[in-house]
């Protein structure tokens, strides 16, 4: 099987701790559920990624080097 | 005002209606049909009952007691003689049907199913995605179900026949039951024995004389005996019988499911009772919501609300009567069909399979959801979109003299326009001037309001009188003047520079006329297009529309990040001639060219003349019009490097890519680089010397300039002669059977491939004759060369030859059996059968060339029609599914419900129109990183200010104030 989150276009997906994590929902005053959504069975995902975690995605960006999105993994 | 406080909602909740609301609510219960007696008076608990509201001015209602207008109307209600179903929740009552016991209501899911379903529905409020999908699982999961795992009675299948009748699918023994038990008793295959009517009782236990009785018909097995038999013989004695569900039997069906149950399903028994689905009564619109209308000959008329609910109360009370009278139940069923047919169409008049219910003149009636329903219906057409005061529309034309800010606005448009004017002591005697003037006069004006909010209307009569008590602290509508402020707009507004904030100039005559540079942004011309002013109504708004709505602010695309106003057309064509060989003028003519702009004197003259007569050449003049400091250097669309040094253009011709709209080169650095202020002068000014430059050396196309020598034309002919004989050769190699395919394609194919490939190089060998026959002063030359208008392609169909017209990106094959034209053999495959016009537009076309031709082009139009409408249809959809998402201040993209849509702007949080479009400038936002560091050094904003200093943006808000603007640039 291609393991797709080694190939270079695909942006890093790591899964946030509970302290990042009450960062993140703080830096934007929302709770989790507003985040947008990524579907566990998503090839990017990590393999310990489970229904629940916030992930974040970091993507080079041709304006601001660094585009940083976090996404709350459903079903 | 009336004493109404203003409210805010905190919160809304749509549900079911309890029929004991209806009732609590209504006014009156309507018993009759009729509605008015011969003397013209409602009839009491008729539809036009009087506590239902009133619309007669006059009169009184009979409910609230205030007048018509004030009242806004009271339902009344029907007591229905039997229930019927609302057409509105038709699916709903399918699938509650599907998903609970026939016996006793419950849903016919076990305590887990139940939790799982109870738990997703959770989880998916909680993101917010659509219950739907849950409660329908839910339900397909129940409808599994053959026996209720609550009291386990057997569960039929529910047919739904649209649009309100309901059957129960059950299987019950069929008529042919001994037939078909005899035939199952028969052998198998030939040398079986037959089943013996013994054998048969043995097998099932039921006693051998009944056996007898059942094959001879004349005993009905009972469903243990049936179900044995059928086990024994291995056959089926059913057939399906439908059962149908009166609206009744669903009632009281629905009436038994408890709450528990419901909110499994999404559904909070609170609000939303599922028995209220099925209607006992009937809510009566009030008489506001149906007003008649009084014809001239005195004649009443009446709503289609009306109408429909007369048949409803007509059809209920036959109803009550047969039913009292005891008629059959056919007749019964009957009318209850009638009953529910009418309410129906009451509420849905154009449901499909369902006739509609039409007027007497056979005019479909036009009942409650149609007038929600569309573009007119009350959300599209009446809430969303409404017809708005304070605005104007008319024709366009071009002016040239405008500024590209400015819009020309008739008059009689300015009379009719106003703007209100609040005196006070330091405009008392200007207040006073335009009442003076009154309503015809120009600047005059149509109202005052004094302190105590009365409005007089100025008229011819009263102006002078009235001009005279116009005092501070009163309100005077005044005309639209000079420099007003209004935004001007073109449909379909596609994007936001199609509606844009424009300075009013008061001209004579009936158009709107603006400046031709503007065109591209609104993609507007003047073939008799027309468009919409509005007039602001308030400070805040005209303070707005100045500040970001202006013109010269919407300069830059959001969509590409260039410029979309600049030079269009014949302006490209002039700085063409005025750039490309640099001719020189004297001083007579250098001045007349820059005439019109704001340079008023000469720089020093590039050199003399043999008699010693100053010239200036055609760079230099140009060059007056860019801003000091200007450095650039790129390619121009004639191909020619254009350099210009510190303001001055030094090499390279100046057209479309240089100054035109959709990211001219210079356009776009003056407004990212200087401002928006110095690049609307700049167009403006290249506007006007463009237009001084064409007049100066004429510029005009005739059909000679499309002419070429007659050797030249032997020579297209020649080409096209051998293109087909190269045809020809390929037709015989194929017929031969030699044509080798191309990987991938059939003979056929490649034939084809090979045939248009061949006919194109031969139009383009023509095209290129002719290109050489053309002198470079060709005004279709400098055209298609400076990019304004037309292409080297449109040249050689004028001149070389028009080629091959395509159907569907095919050589031209339809028409006849094997053949395009009857003049044709029959499979004919040569290059004219096939639609290739080998003449040019000059010489013009063959008959049978221009069949082909307008084959072609009608393709063309078909499908612009179509790809527009698609792609309106498209927009409207996104703008739908966009339209609520917002930046917020900190930086995010959310929707309403507060859920986060992109962490940045944009991922970057850049707008497009401030990021330097040009690949090679950075594009990293330098001043932010500085911005950033500079606030992680000083300790408060004041600090930082006071290191930094402020710089003072001159404001310039207005085309009245250029002066002023260039004097404090030193530009
Ligand atoms: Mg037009
Ligand atoms: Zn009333
Ligand atoms: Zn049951």
């Amino acid at each position: 099987m291609v393991d797709v989150s080694q190939h270079e276009l695909v942006p890093d997906h790591t899964v946030l701790d509970s302290d990042e994590l009450e960062d993140v929902l703080a830096e934007y005053d929302i709770k989790k559920t507003d985040l947008p959504k990524i579907k566990r069975t998503d090839p990017a995902l990590p393999d310990e990624a489970e229904v629940g975690d916030v992930i974040k995605v970091e993507r080079d960006s041709r304006t601001t080097d660094r585009a940083v999105v976090y996404r709350l993994v459903i079903e | 005002m009336s004493g109404h406080a203003p409210k805010s909602i905190g919160s809304l909740s749509f549900g079911l209606m309890d029929p004991e609301e209806y009732r609590d609510m209504s006014a009156t219960k309507v018993i009759t049909a009729d509605t008015y007696d011969d003397d013209g008076f409602p009839i009491d608990m008729g539809l036009m009952d009087p506590r239902l509201g009133v619309i007669d001015p006059g009169l009184e209602c009979k409910t609230c007691g205030k007048h018509s207008g004030s009242c806004n109307g009271h339902f009344g209600h029907i007591e229905l003689a039997a229930p019927v179903i609302h057409v509105g929740f038709s699916k709903l009552i399918r699938r509650l049907l599907r998903g609970t016991c026939r016996e006793c209501s419950r849903l016919t899911l076990d305590e887990n199913e139940r939790q799982e379903f109870r738990d997703r529905l959770d989880r998916t409020r909680e993101l917010g995605d659509d219950l739907n999908d849950v409660t329908k699982a839910a339900i397909r999961q129940a409808r599994k179900k053959d026996y209720c795992p609550h009291c386990g009675a057997v569960q039929y299948d529910i047919n739904h026949e649209k649009p309100t009748t309901y059957y129960e699918v059950k299987q019950v023994l069929s008529s042919e039951y001994p037939q078909r038990i005899a035939a199952a008793m028969e052998p198998d295959e030939e040398d079986d024995e037959p089943v013996s009517p013994h054998d048969l009782a043995d097998e099932t236990g039921i006693d051998a004389g009944r056996i007898q009785e059942i094959l001879s018909g004349e005993f009905r097995p009972r469903e243990e005996d049936r179900q044995a038999i059928e086990k024994a013989l291995d056959v089926d004695l059913t057939e399906e019988d439908m059962d149908k569900l009166m609206p009744s039997d669903i009632r009281d069906w629905f009436e038994d499911i408890p709450d528990e149950d419901l909110e499994v399903l999404g559904i909070d028994p609170e609000k939303s009772r599922p028995e209220w689905m099925i209607l006992t009564v009937l809510p009566v619109p009030p008489v506001t919501a149906r007003p008649s209308i009084t014809l001239d000959n005195g004649q009443r008329s009446e709503d289609d609300l009306t109408h429909k609910l007369v048949d409803i109360i007509r059809i209920n009370q036959r109803f009550m009567e047969n039913r009292e009278a005891g008629a059959p139940q056919l007749i019964i069923e009957d009318l209850w069909e009638l009953l529910q047919y009418h309410v129906t169409t009451f509420m849905d008049n154009e449901i499909s399979g369902t006739p509609p219910a039409r007027h007497r003149s056979g005019r479909p009636l036009k009942t409650l959801s149609q007038r929600l329903k569309g573009k007119e219906g009350r959300f599209r057409g009446s809430l969303s979109g409404k017809r708005v005061n304070f605005s104007a529309r008319t024709v366009i034309s071009p002016d040239p003299t405008l500024s590209l800010n400015e819009v020309g606005v008739p008059d009689r448009v300015a009379k009719e326009m106003t703007q209100t004017m609040n005196v006070t002591e330091r405009n008392l005697e200007e207040a006073r001037r335009y009442v003076r003037n009154g309503p015809e006069g120009h600047p005059g004006a149509n109202y005052v309001r004094r302190p105590d909010n009365r409005r007089l209307k100025v008229t011819e009569k009263n102006c002078e009188e009235l001009a005279e008590k116009v005092k501070p602290g009163w309100e005077v509508s005044r005309h639209l003047v000079d420099g007003d402020i209004v935004i001007f707009n073109r449909q379909p507004s596609l994007h936001r520079m199609s509606i844009m904030a424009h300075e009013v100039v008061v001209m004579p005559y009936k158009t709107f006329r603006l400046n031709t540079v503007v065109c591209p942004p609104y993609n507007a011309d003047f073939d008799g297009d027309e468009m919409n002013m509005h007039a602001l109504q308030n400070e805040e708004a005209r303070a707005e529309a100045r500040v970001l709505m202006r013109v010269q602010e919407q300069m830059l695309s959001p969509r590409f990040g260039e410029n979309i106003i600049g030079a269009i057309q014949d302006h490209i064509s002039a700085t063409y001639l005025l750039t490309h060989t640099n001719p020189t003028f004297n001083e007579t003519q250098a001045l007349d060219l820059l005439r019109a702009t704001s340079v008023d004197e000469l720089p020093e003259p590039d050199g003399h003349e043999d008699d010693g007569t100053e010239y200036w050449t055609g760079r230099s003049i140009f060059s007056e019009l860019l801003p000091d400091g200007l450095d650039l250097e790129f390619t121009s669309s004639a191909d020619d490097t254009v350099v210009i040094e510190d303001g001055q253009h030094v090499e390279g011709t100046i057209d479309e890519d240089a100054v035109g709209a959709f990211g001219g080169e210079i356009v776009d650095t003056i407004a990212k680089q200087y401002d928006r202020t110095r690049a609307r002068i700049f167009i403006n000014e290249v506007g006007t010397l463009a237009i001084r430059t064409i007049m100066h050396f004429g510029f005009s196309i005739g059909i000679d300039d499309e002419s070429i020598p007659p050797e030249a034309q032997e020579q297209v002919d020649e080409a096209i002669e051998n293109a087909y004989a190269r045809v020809e050769e390929l037709i015989e190699t194929y017929e031969r059977g030699e044509l080798e395919s191309l990987p991938g394609r059939t003979v056929d194919e490649t034939l084809e491939m090979k045939i248009m490939q061949t006919l194109g190089k031969a139009r383009d060998s023509a095209g290129d004759i002719a290109e050489d026959h053309f002198d470079d002063d060709n005004p279709a030359v400098i055209m298609a060369d400076s990019g304004a208008r037309g292409s080297m392609l449109n040249l050689t169909q004028m001149a070389g030859a028009v080629g091959q017209q395509a159907v569907r990106g095919e050589r031209i094959n339809r028409g006849y059996e094997n053949r395009t034209l009857s003049h044709y053999r029959q499979n004919d495959l040569s290059a004219d059968a096939h639609g290739f016009v080998e003449h040019s537009y000059r010489e013009g076309l063959e008959p049978k060339e221009f069949f082909f031709h307008a084959m072609g082009g009608r393709e063309g139009l078909v499908d612009t029609a179509v790809r527009t409408s698609k792609s309106g249809y498209l927009q409207r959809r996104l703008i739908n599914a966009l339209s609520e998402l917002e930046t917020q201040y900190d930086g995010t993209v959310r929707d309403t419900s507060d859920t986060i849509v992109q962490f940045e702007f944009g991922e970057d949080g850049t707008s497009p129109v401030e990021v330097s479009s040009s690949m090679d400038e950075d594009a990293v936002d330098v001043e932010d990183i500085t911005e950033r560091i500079l606030d992680e050094e000083f300790a408060d904003e004041t600090e930082k200010q006071q290191f930094l200093g402020t710089e003072k943006r001159p404001t310039n808000l207005s085309e009245h104030a250029d002066d002023w603007w260039l004097a404090e640039g030193d530009d």
